[in-house]
């Protein structure tokens, strides 16, 4: 699998992956990629894989086996900070931000610059704080929220901001959105897609995970959808395809099997 | 959420809650007994609050990271007993023991660490667990006898640390600028330093801090160690003042120190924490012991209003975490 670096490369590149938990297997096989500048949507009824194959990309769990390539070079991905060295910062909804601490103090969490002698050197708070008011600005937060506010008392979607703006300043090339829109209103989830838009405008690639179809539709270049445990379609260009087209390869049923189902 | 006043934003800070108490104690008492705020009773009270109070300092940080340590009132016992045994059996020099003393502490919380961190058992039962382990080696080695009382003047080491001065008509205890020295590092290290933002992250959300690369265990470990070494200083300090190194000493120490961190606003489950409250909280909680005699009211009766005050705090900085929640 070592090709030279072509230039339309994929950014990720997973390799007939297999995970199984004991006796359950949850891949089997999978195929699956990134672009550069991509936002990929992965689609999948509940027990598809869809989770398993964003776990293993984020170092959470480790593959049974396979190959992950990133640009072409094998990694290997055994922590969740193996994944972030290697550029891949995933983002669950709340889990990902320390709620008790501001908004700049979590997005340097880790990377503190520091200022002041040897021993004596402490956290450099104006620059965390300079920085972080002009990135909530670039992704788009319009509301005047001081950098020192604590995470805690931020909306649903402005902590998925944080965290975005987060992953786009450590140049992340890789975002896995988990479920961004759940338990969000109609204007926040807006918000939210709009910051994913901006991610890749400037330059990182996506990959979005949501329930609602419709979201993904909105805002993704590119639909996969698994099933059983292996990627069934993995080229649907969500402004050619409808999402009633789109549920049906989710399901694995043809147009007459859902009307006989229904009626 | 604009600029709120200065005003505004001192009391909406989790230390303004204890330091209205404590500010109201000091009234109260002083009107009722116009000694409390004599000198004398200034010098005697803050002798052994400092001793007390180097503890809390270091718990806070161990607090704030998520864990807490009940093995610190044994420790306190066990390092005056064991410095004074090897001293007094001519085995090493004062200092040697003092040492040895603190290495020794340092390993208790290394194991704490170890067994909290690694073999992931909740702080409670591997601490309550140390706590037995020491204060049964110390009540072992002794025979549950106070250890030799000593002439410890003259020693370099014991006027370090708790040689007394005046100031004025204050008499005071180097301890107290040990005291100080701890507020001011372990206040720096939880608010400035980098060191500090790992602290809060481990206890607040561990494995976001994780994912960052914080390396949590290791964070957790050295706390550990803070707090056992810090309770050694205490003890050790604390037997070379009052001329005693006794196995029992220290008995229940643990929870007052505990509840002087989260009187002072320190989340007890982590996250959050502040030296300058649990200084606060220190003072509060032995003005109290000290004013309530003062003033009158029989020493039986201490628990209950220390039971009291820690309730209304705990009700007082919930109540705040859900107004700071709900946004205002």
């Amino acid at each position: 699998m070592t090709m030279p670096n072509t230039g339309n490369q994929p950014l990720v590149r997973m390799v007939d992956i297999h995970k199984s938990y004991g006796q359950v297997k949850a891949l089997v096989g999978a195929n699956f990629h990134v672009n550069e500048r991509e936002i990929v949507g992965l689609l999948g009824d509940n027990g598809a894989g869809k989770s398993t194959l964003i776990k293993v990309l984020s170092g959470a769990v480790p593959l049974t086996s396979g190959d992950i390539f990133m640009r072409g070079k094998k990694v290997d991905l055994r922590s969740t900070s193996d994944a972030i060295a290697n550029g891949i910062e995933t983002i669950y909804q709340d889990s990902a931000l320390v709620t008790q601490l501001s908004i700049a103090r979590n997005l340097f969490l880790g990377r503190e610059p520091l200022k002041g002698p040897g021993i004596l050197n402490r956290m450099d708070q104006d620059a965390m704080n300079n920085v972080a008011r002009e990135l909530l600005k670039r992704v788009g937060i319009s509301k005047d929220i001081p950098p020192t506010t604590p995470i805690g008392s931020l909306s649903g979607g402005e902590r998925q901001a944080v965290a975005i703006a987060r992953a786009m300043h450590f140049d992340s090339d890789l975002i896995i959105l988990d479920e961004p829109t759940n338990n969000l209103g109609v204007a926040e989830t807006q918000g939210v897609l709009k910051f994913v838009r901006g991610a890749r405008d400037s330059g990182h690639s996506c990959i979005f995970i949501a329930h609602n179809i419709h979201h993904v539709f909105q805002v993704v270049d590119r639909i996969v959808v698994m099933r059983r445990g292996k990627v069934v379609a993995d080229d649907i260009d969500p402004k050619k395809s409808t999402v009633e087209e789109v549920e049906r390869v989710i399901t694995g049923m043809s147009e007459a099997d859902i009307k006989a189902a229904v009626s | 959420m604009e600029n709120p006043s200065i005003l505004k934003r001192f009391i909406a800070r989790p230390e303004f809650g204890p330091f209205v108490l404590l500010v109201l104690m000091i009234v109260v008492f002083q009107s009722i007994n116009p000694s409390f705020l004599s000198p004398q009773n200034i010098s005697n009270t803050l002798a052994f609050t400092v001793e007390l109070g180097l503890i809390a300092l270091a718990m806070t940080l161990l607090m704030t990271s998520g864990e807490f340590d009940l093995s610190v009132g044994s420790v306190f016992g066990f390092s005056a007993v064991l410095m004074w045994t090897l001293f007094n059996a001519g085995v090493t020099s004062l200092e040697v023991g003092f040492l040895a003393a603190l290495v020794v502490a340092a390993l208790i919380g290394f194991i704490n660490g170890i067994f909290v961190t690694q073999l992931k058992i909740p702080s409670f039962l591997v601490t309550l667990g140390m706590l037995l382990v020491v204060r049964g080696t110390a009540l072992f080695i002794t025979d549950g006898f106070p250890q030799r009382t000593w002439n410890a003047t003259g020693s370099w080491l014991a006027e370090a640390l708790v040689g007394d001065f005046y100031v004025g008509p204050f008499r005071l205890y180097m301890s107290l600028v040990w005291f100080v020295i701890a507020v001011v590092v372990l206040g720096y290290i939880l608010n400035q330093s980098r060191v500090g933002n790992w602290i809060q992250a481990s206890g607040g959300n561990p494995n976001a801090a994780a994912a960052r690369g914080v390396k949590v265990s290791r964070v957790k470990i050295g706390l550990f160690m803070l707090s056992s070494v810090m309770a050694a200083l205490a003890g050790i300090i604390s037997s070379i003042r009052t001329s005693s190194a006794n196995p029992n000493s220290g008995t229940g120490y643990e929870l007052e120190v505990i509840a002087m961190v989260v009187i002072g606003g320190t989340a007890l489950m982590g996250g959050r924490g502040t030296i300058i409250g649990t200084v606060i909280g220190i003072f509060i909680l032995r003005l109290m012991r000290n004013g309530i005699i003062m003033i009158g009211v029989p020493g039986l009766a201490y628990n209950i209003f220390i039971g009291a005050i820690i309730l209304g705090m705990m009700a007082l900085h919930s109540w705040l975490e859900r107004r700071h929640k709900a946004g205002t």
